[in-house]
């Protein structure tokens, strides 16, 4: 059976993982406990994911949320800009530019960047997420219905007007807890 | 026999059909050409940002985009800003794309009709005129700005002058008087040379457009911390397409939905060479704004006595 060096490895490698099968079947909790320790896990799991993420985003956007909290809503901006350049793809930071884009009254572009930052990652509108922006959202969506929704009224053929309006449907329907 | 005499016969039946549907084809073909010859000409005068040459790269492919989509000949016609309304007025150009400061004063003066913004930046449609000063300069306040060097950009750009000039009239501060001295560069990428006319420190201050410190930040030529933004403007709108009240409204709907409908995959052919129609113009998209949108750039006008509403 064992012809030569390689194939003794491989034997030897087979009963290896076949013992370490046994040993986690035979010593692992059974039926109730098992289900309890696997959720526990996840539990621990889930909080540490998102311990570690809130100190990465506080690391990373802490000099934006400070520029902001001086009045400095331009340079935050700007800041974002450069923060952009090294985490393209990072929902926080749509967030957080919709959230200033609206002081500025740039209403349109605050939508479309909160529904970027929330196609992302929909944390942002789970009201049990730690991460979760429901209320500025909620807030943001009914100013937008009430000014953007009296400006598409008046001006029917108004596709600017219009796709504003369907953000602001996709963010009131993500609020409602509607899938993409 | 018979056979043969009846194929003859009907081969001289089918004769006059032959040539008939020939001269049909024919025709048919030459009123194609006369159709090709026929589509109509017309002109688009874009504002010369940096250079001629430069504008023509940029808008070339935008151009060619809007005769594909439109079926007329257009052509590209590079225009200096200052001469932008009087070659308009001379009918060297049927549509626009300016700023919308000159955007409101063809609107004024010739009844332009307003087509569709550029979308290009985080502001979208609109960008702000920023007063900068560098950090650590000790210059953060409008106050402070008394008896120093300030450094504007053309005097027809809405955010790199006006916004500014009138962020200080508001402030009861007067830029002819108040300031120690005041310059406009000269030649292209003005708005860059403000910005790097404080950044190295020949200037105390100067107008930056937002949208232009956006771009230096996003290609790190600078970064949010190089300097203090010492006052801002509301958001206004940025560069504008417009037609000529002359011409056809249908024509006009439907160059305005050409560019409200311009993705940015979309390419056209230049020169052999698949091209980006947006990414060549520099332009993320475009937005249908109401002529309403412009009234803030109307007051301002007004309060820094600028064209349209200039009184000597």
């Amino acid at each position: 059976m064992a012809r030569d060096g390689f194939d003794r490895l491989i034997w030897l490698g087979l009963a290896g993982t076949l013992a370490a099968l046994a040993v986690l079947l035979l010593g692992a909790p059974r039926g109730s406990d098992a289900r309890q320790a696997s959720s526990l896990d996840k539990g621990i799991e889930r909080e540490l994911a998102y311990q570690a993420r809130s100190a990465f985003l506080q690391k990373i956007y802490g000099p934006v949320e400070e520029l902001r909290a001086q009045g400095e809503a331009q340079r935050a901006l700007l800041k974002l800009e450069e923060l952009g350049r090294a985490y393209p793809g990072e929902a926080h930071g749509y967030l957080l530019k919709g959230a200033i884009l609206q002081e500025f009254g740039a209403l349109e572009e605050s939508i479309a960047s909160y529904v970027q930052g929330v196609k992302l990652n929909g944390d942002y509108v789970d009201e049990k997420s730690p991460l979760s922006m429901q209320t500025e959202i909620r807030q943001l969506v009914d100013r937008g219905l009430d000014e953007i929704g009296r400006r598409a009224r008046a001006n029917p053929d108004n596709r600017t007007l219009e796709t504003a309006l369907r953000n602001l449907y996709y963010l009131q329907s993500r609020l409602a807890g509607g899938c993409e | 026999m018979n056979i043969i005499l009846k194929s003859r016969s009907l081969i001289a039946l089918a004769r006059p059909a032959v040539i008939a549907a020939a001269c049909l084809l024919a025709l048919v073909a030459l009123s194609g050409c006369d159709r090709a010859a026929e589509r109509p000409k017309m002109r688009i005068g874009y504002m010369n940002c940096n250079s001629e040459e430069e504008t023509l790269q940029r808008f070339r492919p935008l151009t060619r985009y809007l005769s594909e989509k439109l079926g007329v000949d257009f052509e590209t016609v590079p225009v200096d800003t200052q001469d932008f309304e009087e070659r308009f007025a001379k009918g060297e150009f049927e549509f626009t794309h300016s700023n919308s400061l000159v955007y409101i004063i063809l609107k004024e003066n010739h009844d332009l009709r307003l087509l569709a913004a550029e979308r290009r930046g985080q502001f979208g449609s609109r960008t702000a005129g920023a007063i900068i000063s560098r950090k650590g300069s000790g210059i953060e306040t409008l106050e402070d700005l008394k008896g120093k060097r300030m450094l504007f950009g053309p005097q027809l750009a809405p955010t790199g002058y006006l916004a500014q000039y009138d962020l200080m009239l508001e402030a009861g501060l007067d830029p002819e008087r108040d300031l120690g001295y005041y310059a406009i560069p000269s030649g292209s990428f003005k708005h860059e040379k403000v910005v790097y006319g404080v950044y190295f420190g020949d200037f105390d201050v100067a107008a930056a457009p937002a949208l232009d410190l956006e771009v230096m930040t996003r290609e790190g030529k600078i970064t949010a911390d190089d300097f203090h933004i010492i006052a801002q403007s509301p958001i206004i709108p940025y560069c504008t397409f417009g037609a000529s009240k002359q011409i056809d409204a249908e024509l006009v709907e439907k160059f305005r939905k050409a560019l409200l409908e311009l993705k940015p995959e979309e390419t056209v052919t230049i020169d052999g060479e698949q091209v980006k129609v947006l990414k060549s113009a520099w332009i993320d998209g475009f937005d249908q704004l109401l002529d309403s949108d412009y009234d803030p750039i109307r007051v301002m006008a007004k309060r820094a006595n600028m064209p349209p509403y200039q009184e000597f």
